[in-house]
C-alpha cells in the first residue's frame, strides 16, 4: 500500500506509452442490475483469483481455511494470489484495461485508501454493485468509514471487509507510565532521546503518523479541513514540519536515518533499540506477542484524542472476467458467519464492518463471546473519539513536505 | 583442451600457495557467511533479542513456507528457469558464433540492440510489453517465457560470443576433412568443446527464470506464483523471519546446486 507514488508514475507511464492507441474511458463500469439469484447461478464454477498483500500470516490462513471452503461450498473455487504490495495488482489491472482485456486475471483486490483513489480515477473497478449484496443489510449505511475510502466516495465500487485503527504500541516493561496523548508522546519522545522513531514517508505507516501529528499539532482532532487546499496546507503544514524538525535529533540514530518501512521499525521494536512502533493493522499483534516477535510486555497505546480509523475493502476490477463470482465471495465476507470468524484473534483479529445492533440475537451473540486478545483492546475502546482519515489528497504534499522540511532540511 | 602442461611453467611457491589459500577461504567465507543467518532462522521457532542464538528450534518456518505453497512455487520457478534456459541458451549461442565470426553486419549495432535489456529497468519493459502482450492475446505464460528469454539473452551472448571467439574452427574443419558431416561435427565436435561455455550461459539463463519477480507476476497475471512470489509477499512484514529463511534457502540452494554442476563439467572438459 506504500508505493503510491510509484503507482502515479506506472498510471502515467502506461498512459504515455500508449498514447496514439484507443484510450479506455476513465468512467467506471457498472455491474449489470438483475436478481442475486442470477449472480449465484452465474457465479457457479467460476474461480475468483483474490489479489491480496501476503505478508499477513494470519491472513492468508483465514482465506486458505475458512473463506475459500465456504466459498467452495456455493461454487466459487477462491484463488488467493500473494503480492508484496497490493499496487502490484492495480498494475495489472491497469494493464489489461489499457489492452481492453475483459476476462481478465484478477477478479477481486483487497484494498483501500491510494491504490483505491488510483483505479477509481482510471475506471479500474466495477461500480454499482458493493451495495446490492444481500449481506450488505447488517452494516450502518450512515458509517462514515464505509461511505468514503481516505475520502474518496465508495458508491457500491467496493464492499468492505475490516475496520483498521491507527494504534500506537509500546513495551510496558520499557515504558512504565505511557503518555495518554499524542503531544505527550512527542515530549516523551524528545525527553528520552534515541528511544522513538517512525517510518519515513511515504511508507503508508509513517505517512499515517505524519497525518496524525499534523491533527496534534493543529489543536485537535477536526481542526484540519478533510478536502485538500494549498491555503489549508499553507495554514497548518508549517507547524507540523517545525514539530517534528525540532523532534528530529531526540530520534533513534539522532535522526540521521529513518527506518525505511514499518516493517524495520518492528524490528528496531522488537529487538529493544525504540521502545515504540505503530501499525494500522492491530490485529496482527495478539500472533506476534503469541510466536515471541516481540515482548509479552507490548501493550497498545490509546491516545484520549483518538486516532484516524479506516476500513479496507474487496473491489472488483472492471476487467474481471469472473465478477459474478467476485460478487458472491465478496457477499460471504461480509456474512455475519464470516466476519465473526475473521473477528476472533485466534483467526485473524480484524474488526468487523457489520453494525451489531442490526444483526440477529445468535449472530450478536457470538460477536460478544469472541474471546478477547491479551494485547489488543477490543474496538470500541480502540476507536473511541475515532478521527476521520483526511482525503488521499493530503498524502502526497504532506509526504513531499515532510522530505524537504525534516529529511533534507 | 587436452594440451600438456608447459613444463616451463614455474611452480607455485608454498608462500604464494599459501597466499592463494587464504584468498579462497576468504572468498568462500563471504560467501557463506550471509548463509549463516538464513540457515539459524529457518530452523528458529523463537529469536528475540538479544539472544545470539534462537531460543527454540523447530520447523514452523518450515510448515508455513509449505503452507504458503512452496512446494508448487518450487516446481513452477524450476520448470521456469529451465524453460527460459531451454530457449535462451541455443539463441545466444547461435548469436554469439554470428557475431564472433563477423559475419553480421553492422555487428556492434546488432549487439547493442541484444544487451538492451540489461539497461531498461524491467519494470518498466514488463508494464510497457504487458499491455502489448495483452492486445495481442498472447497467453500469459507464453509472454513471461517470451519476456524473460528476452532478459536472458544479453547474458547467453555475451558468454556464447567470446566462447566462439576462442574456439579454434581448426577441429571442425579437420572433422569435415576425415569425412563427418556438419551435424555430426556440430554435435562430436563443436558442442563437446563449448559444453563448459554453453552450460555456463544455460546456468545463467536459468538463473533469469528462476529468480524473476515482476514479470512472473505482472504479465503472468499471478497465474504462475513462483519462489520469488512467496518470498517477496512474505518478506514484506515483520514476523515472518523463520518462513522467509526457509523460502529464501530453498532459492538460493538449487542454484548452488547447478553451479556445482557446471563447475564440473567446464573442469572436465578442461582435464
Amino acid at each position: 500500500m506504500a508505493a503510491g507514488r510509484r503507482r502515479s508514475i506506472t498510471a502515467g507511464a502506461a498512459l504515455l506509452a500508449l498514447a496514439g492507441c484507443a484510450a479506455p474511458s476513465s468512467e467506471a463500469p457498472e455491474a449489470a442490475d438483475r436478481p442475486w439469484d442470477d449472480v449465484l447461478a452465474e457465479a457457479d464454477g467460476q474461480t475468483v483469483d483474490l489479489w491480496m498483500y501476503g505478508g499477513d500470516e494470519a491472513g492468508n490462513a483465514y482465506v486458505d481455511d475458512v473463506l475459500a471452503p465456504a466459498a467452495a461450498g456455493l461454487g466459487v473455487t477462491v484463488r488467493r494470489v500473494p503480492v508484496a504490495d497490493t499496487g502490484d495488482a492495480l498494475d495489472r489491472v491497469l494493464s489489461e484495461r489499457q489492452a481492453g482485456v475483459t476476462d481478465g486475471e484478477v477478479d477481486l483486490v483487497w484494498v483501500n485508501g491510494e491504490n483505491y483513489a488510483t483505479g477509481r480515477q482510471a475506471g479500474a473497478w466495477l461500480c454499482d454493485w458493493a451495495l446490492d449484496l444481500p449481506n450488505r443489510e447488517h452494516t450502518d449505511p450512515d458509517d462514515p468509514l464505509l461511505e468514503n475510502d481516505f475520502g474518496v466516495p465508495v458508491e457500491g465500487c467496493e464492499s468492505p471487509w475490516h475496520k483498521a485503527q491507527f494504534t500506537l504500541v509500546y513495551d510496558s516493561a520499557r515504558v512504565p507510565e505511557p503518555p495518554t496523548t499524542l503531544a505527550g508522546v512527542l515530549d516523551w519522545a524528545q525527553a528520552n532521546p534515541g528511544r522513538f522513531t517512525y517510518p519515513a514517508p511515504p511508507d503508508f505507516t509513517g505517512s499515517v503518523f505524519v497525518r496524525q501529528v499534523l491533527s496534534s499539532v493543529a489543536a485537535g482532532p477536526g481542526e484540519v479541513p478533510l478536502e485538500y487546499s494549498q491555503e489549508a496546507y499553507d495554514e497548518y503544514a508549517p507547524a507540523l514540519f517545525d514539530r517534528l524538525a525540532e523532534l528530529d535529533p531526540a530520534l533513534w540514530r539522532g535522526g540521521e536515518t529513518y527506518p525505511q518501512s514499518q516493517q524495520e521499525l518492528d524490528r528496531l521494536f522488537a529487538d529493544g533499540e525504540v521502545d515504540m512502533t505503530m501499525t494500522y493493522g492491530p490485529a496482527t499483534l495478539t500472533d506476534l506477542v503469541a510466536d515471541g516477535t516481540v515482548p509479552p510486555t507490548t501493550r497498545v497505546l490509546t491516545l484520549e484524542e483518538g486516532t484516524f480509523g479506516n476500513a479496507s475493502f474487496l473491489a472488483i476490477p472492471s476487467t474481471s472476467g469472473d465478477a459474478a463470482g467476485a460478487q458472491v465471495v465478496a457477499d460471504l465476507a461480509l456474512s455475519p458467519e464470516q466476519q465473526v470468524a475473521k473477528a476472533d484473534p485466534g483467526t485473524w483479529g480484524q474488526f468487523t464492518v457489520l453494525d451489531l445492533e442490526r444483526l440477529d440475537e445468535a449472530d450478536r451473540a457470538a460477536f460478544e463471546q469472541l474471546p478477547a486478545s491479551p494485547v489488543v483492546p477490543p474496538y470500541e475502546e480502540l476507536s473511541q473519539n475515532a478521527q476521520a482519515e483526511l482525503s488521499a489528497d493530503w498524502v502526497g504534499p504532506l509526504d513531499e513536505g515532510w522530505r524537504r522540511s525534516v529529511l533534507a532540511p | 583442451m587436452g594440451l600438456r602442461k608447459d613444463p616451463r611453467a614455474p611452480h607455485h611457491s608454498h608462500a604464494r600457495g599459501g597466499a592463494l589459500h587464504a584468498g579462497h577461504a576468504a572468498l568462500a567465507a563471504w560467501l557463506v557467511l550471509p548463509l549463516v543467518p538464513l540457515v539459524l532462522w529457518a530452523a528458529a521457532d523463537r529469536w528475540t533479542a538479544p539472544a545470539v542464538l534462537p531460543q527454540a528450534w523447530g520447523t514452523a518456518g518450515l510448515r508455513d513456507a509449505v503452507d504458503a505453497g512452496a512446494g508448487t512455487g518450487f516446481l513452477r520457478s524450476t520448470v521456469l528457469g529451465l524453460v527460459v534456459a531451454a530457449l535462451a541458451t541455443p539463441l545466444g549461442a547461435m548469436a554469439g558464433r554470428a557475431l564472433a565470426t563477423h559475419r553480421v553486419p553492422l555487428g556492434g549495432a546488432v549487439l547493442a540492440v541484444l544487451l538492451s535489456p540489461l539497461v531498461l529497468p524491467p519494470f518498466a519493459v514488463a508494464l510497457g510489453l504487458d499491455v502489448l502482450l495483452l492486445r495481442l492475446g498472447v497467453p500469459s505464460p507464453v509472454g513471461v517465457v517470451l519476456l524473460l528469454t528476452v532478459a536472458a539473452l544479453p547474458y547467453t551472448t555475451v558468454l556464447m560470443r567470446a566462447a566462439y571467439a576462442a574456439h579454434d574452427r581448426g577441429f571442425e574443419d579437420e572433422a569435415r576433412t576425415l569425412g563427418a558431416t556438419a551435424r555430426q561435427t556440430v554435435f562430436h565436435v563443436q558442442l563437446p568443446l563449448l559444453a563448459p561455455a554453453l552450460a555456463g550461459a544455460a546456468f545463467l539463463a536459468f538463473l533469469v527464470g528462476w529468480s524473476d519477480y515482476v514479470v512472473t507476476l505482472l504479465v503472468g497475471g499471478g497465474q504462475l506464483v513462483t519462489l520469488p512470489l512467496l518470498v517477496a509477499s512474505a518478506a514484506a512484514a515483520t514476523g515472518n523471519e523463520a518462513q522467509v529463511a526457509v523460502l529464501s534457502l530453498s532459492s538460493v540452494l538449487p542454484p548452488l546446486v547447478l553451479l556445482v554442476a557446471v563447475g564440473l563439467v567446464g573442469r572436465r572438459a578442461r582435464a
